[in-house]
């Protein structure tokens, strides 16, 4: 997405387009979808695709008769958008709730600013902080999992890891009596727990960023300061007192931050162009992550961390540029 | 100075709200219902009518290093008086709006008309001047009220058409900014400004 | 008139006058409205007072400091024909998810809860201001509840009470507010209600 920002020449020509990369990122997302669907049923697949659709039909609308400019849904941006807004919700979510987030992140998240490249904020995000507030009820009912799951109806709900803890812990009880409550963490691991659609599955997505780095569509300094900073700043808590700090661990397999480190933070349109810049935007995440879902009133804090530190961007921008082409470092 | 061109201006090509953006404190904090927003908007209309008339009646009698403490004593009385008579015979609006009653002292807005217009033109204009400022900011209290109280409560000057809670994000100050901006961006379009 | 010189005098004169006309202007309205306002905030706290008691002739009130929390609570005593048939208890809590919220507790001599009022609260539209009569029957719950079998605690906290979806902290700061009324109550009545009334 990075591509249309224009930074300092010159543009040196890589076998790669927005198209390309849009679909390298959708093929990575494939391990998520699968496990999500295995867990969650029809209704993952429904909420999926009334997001997908309903932000490639905005988007259009939005382009063809408000902007009168080019249509351009074909480069698979806004099926990302819609994806990673499926991935963000619960899969019991009532389906106009999906389709109010869709325009939403569309409408105020990307063409307000223009569209494509120009947007502050990660469109997903807005979309999904959007129905967080708006509709805190149905965005905090989350089904459980049940392999293979065709009903519809009558799923069985439950509160998330991470709100069992901070409840248990909001109440005085010591974390290793809290622990029993949750599933187990390799189930945690894989993804067998509540939770949003997308990111219950800590080694899928994993999987999919792998395969991102691989292709060269993200690099590791955000994820890996993401993360590595969140499980820092847990360990230092956890070390402090464990009895009302759950152990880092907990905290990386749980909640959306694999999700949001991977594929939310790093959205080249919203996200530092340097290598410098990067890490610590990644820092900054962690940290507010972290500060939200220890101290904060809600108990999950990664998107409203990203969205927060996209504000930073341009500061960080500013802060870090690119370097011109021959120019010379100085010394000292 | 032509009076239909100062009514003109007031309601649309300066909108106080939209145009001007002035008084942003209680356009972002009260207008969670159009009813709010509406009176809201009346009470800064009687401010502003009232003070524009006071302070072009004396504004050769008050001396050019005092003006601006003169202005404020007018218009904090006028508000004391909308504060009271409000608690006193409109208490449920006086709970809506209460604590923003007092800060119409230090809206901008005001003082901004006392100081840039009544303080320099004949108490005719300066009336008009009032009054067109305050109808465009009660219009724009108003129809943002309007808009957050659509979106978030599903209903319009208390009457539900919707069962249910609304998006609550344009009930609480989130929205506020929203629907400020979308607004803002609708009406310049309309008047041809972008 | 052309305009007058920024002279000390000419200065201090017209502050002074200003002043001093705004300041006879306000004591008047004040004036007039003292009355309106003082009944209003009256008839609203009667109001709230007869909702949460059985129907009375007579009121005294007096207060009481709650074992906890620096603010006394004030007691509403409710007579009818000389004789104790509730007490409406005005508390609060600083513990809601916006502050302070103040509701009004009606009792039953022997310590059960006749209903329950909010005063003033700043939660959030929507959620928390679900502890309002006229939002939602929530707090309707709370007729005939006893809290000495009863805690007033929310379900998920090992307690009796349901919760408001959503709005947890809401809801756990009402609870709050009742029992502080409710322990408050329980320190200052015996047999005879000699400490209360006396």
């Amino acid at each position: 997405m990075s591509l249309l920002t224009v930074s300092g020449s010159p543009h040196v020509h890589a076998d790669e387009s927005v198209r390309k990369i849009m679909y390298g990122v959708l093929i990575s997302l494939v391990p998520a979808m699968l496990v999500s669907f295995y867990f969650f049923g029809l209704g993952a697949i429904i909420v999926t695709l009334t997001a997908v659709v309903s932000c490639v039909v905005f988007e259009f609308l939005i382009q063809k008769y408000l902007i009168k400019g080019p249509v351009t849904i074909c480069d698979g941006s806004a099926i990302i958008t819609g994806v990673l807004l499926a991935f963000n919700v619960p899969s019991n979510l009532p389906l106009w709730i999906v389709v109010v987030g869709s325009f939403v992140a569309i409408g105020m998240g990307k063409m307000t600013f223009g569209g494509l490249g120009k947007n502050p904020f990660n469109p997903a995000l807005v979309g999904r902080v959007f129905m967080m507030i708006s509709f805190p009820v149905q965005m905090t009912t989350w089904p459980k999992p049940i392999p293979l799951n065709t009903q519809l109806t009558d799923v069985v709900t439950g509160p998330t890891a991470l709100a069992v803890v901070k409840d248990g812990v909001g109440r005085g009880e010591k974390v290793s009596e809290l622990l029993p409550k949750v599933p187990e963490y390799m189930d945690l691991f894989i993804g067998n727990m509540g939770g949003s659609l997308g990111e219950i599955s800590a080694i899928a997505l994993i999987l999919g960023g792998l395969y991102m780095l691989v292709r060269k569509i993200i690099t590791w300094h955000i994820p890996v300061s993401y993360i590595g900073s969140v499980f820092i700043f847990t360990g230092i808590l956890w070390w402090v007192n464990p009895d009302i700090y759950v152990d880092p661990v907990f905290h990386l397999i749980t909640g959306g931050l694999m999700l949001g480190a991977i594929y939310m933070a790093t959205d080249m349109v919203t996200s530092p162009m340097t290598p410098k810049g990067m890490l610590i935007f990644g820092i900054g995440c962690g940290v507010l992550t972290v500060v939200i879902r220890v101290f904060g009133a809600y108990p999950e804090g990664v998107s409203f961390a990203i969205l927060i530190m996209n504000a930073f961007v341009p500061i960080i921008d500013r802060a870090f540029k690119p370097k011109r082409f021959g120019e010379e470092v100085k010394n000292g | 100075m032509n009076k239909i061109k100062i009514i003109k201006k007031g309601i649309i090509t300066d909108n106080p709200v939209f145009v001007l953006l002035l008084g942003l404190c209680p356009v972002l904090g009260v207008t969670t219902s159009a009813y709010n927003g509406f009176g809201m908007g009346l009470a800064t209309l009687f401010v502003l009518f009232m003070s524009n008339l006071v302070v072009s009646l004396i504004k050769n009698f008050i001396p050019n290093k005092v003006r601006i403490p003169s202005f404020i004593v007018v218009i904090a009385s006028f508000v004391t008086i909308v504060q009271l008579t409000m608690e006193a015979f409109l208490p449920d609006l006086f709970d809506a709006l209460g604590l923003f009653i007092p800060l119409i002292v230090v809206n901008c807005l005001v003082l901004g008309r006392s100081e840039a217009f009544a303080s320099k033109n004949d108490t005719f204009s300066a009336v008009t001047d009032g009054l067109a400022m305050g109808i465009g900011f009660t219009l724009a209290l108003t129809a943002l009220g309007g808009l957050r109280e659509i979106l978030g409560s599903y209903s319009l000057f208390g009457y539900s058409f919707i069962e249910g809670d609304g998006m609550l994000v344009f009930v609480l100050a989130p929205g506020a900014f929203i629907g400020l901006g979308y607004l803002t961006a609708i009406f310049l379009k309309l008047i041809g400004e972008r | 008139m052309a305009k007058r010189e920024s002279t000390f005098a000419n200065m201090v004169s017209t502050l002074l006058i200003v002043a001093g006309v705004a300041a006879f202007t306000l004591s008047m309205v004040y004036n007039v409205t003292k009355g309106p306002i003082e009944r209003g905030r009256y008839e609203r706290k009667q109001a709230a007072i007869s909702f949460v008691v059985p129907e009375f002739d007579q009121l005294k009130s007096k207060n009481f400091l709650p074992p906890e929390g620096r603010d006394s609570l004030e007691f509403n005593l409710a007579y009818k024909n000389g004789e104790l048939v509730g007490i409406a208890v005005q508390t609060y809590t600083n513990t809601g998810f916006s502050g302070y919220i103040s509701a009004m507790v009606g009792f039953y001599p022997d310590g059960t809860i006749y209903d329950v009022v909010h005063l003033e609260h700043a939660e959030t539209p929507g959620l928390g201001d679900k502890i309002e009569k006229d939002k939602s029957d929530w707090s309707d719950q709370f007729k005939d509840f006893d809290p000495s079998e009863k805690s007033l605690k929310l379900k998920q906290d090992q307690g009796d009470v349901d919760g408001i979806t959503a709005a947890t902290i809401t809801a756990r700061a009402y609870c709050d507010a009742i029992n502080r009324a409710y322990v408050t109550l329980t320190e200052n009545i015996d047999e005879s209600h000699f400490k209360l009334e006396e």
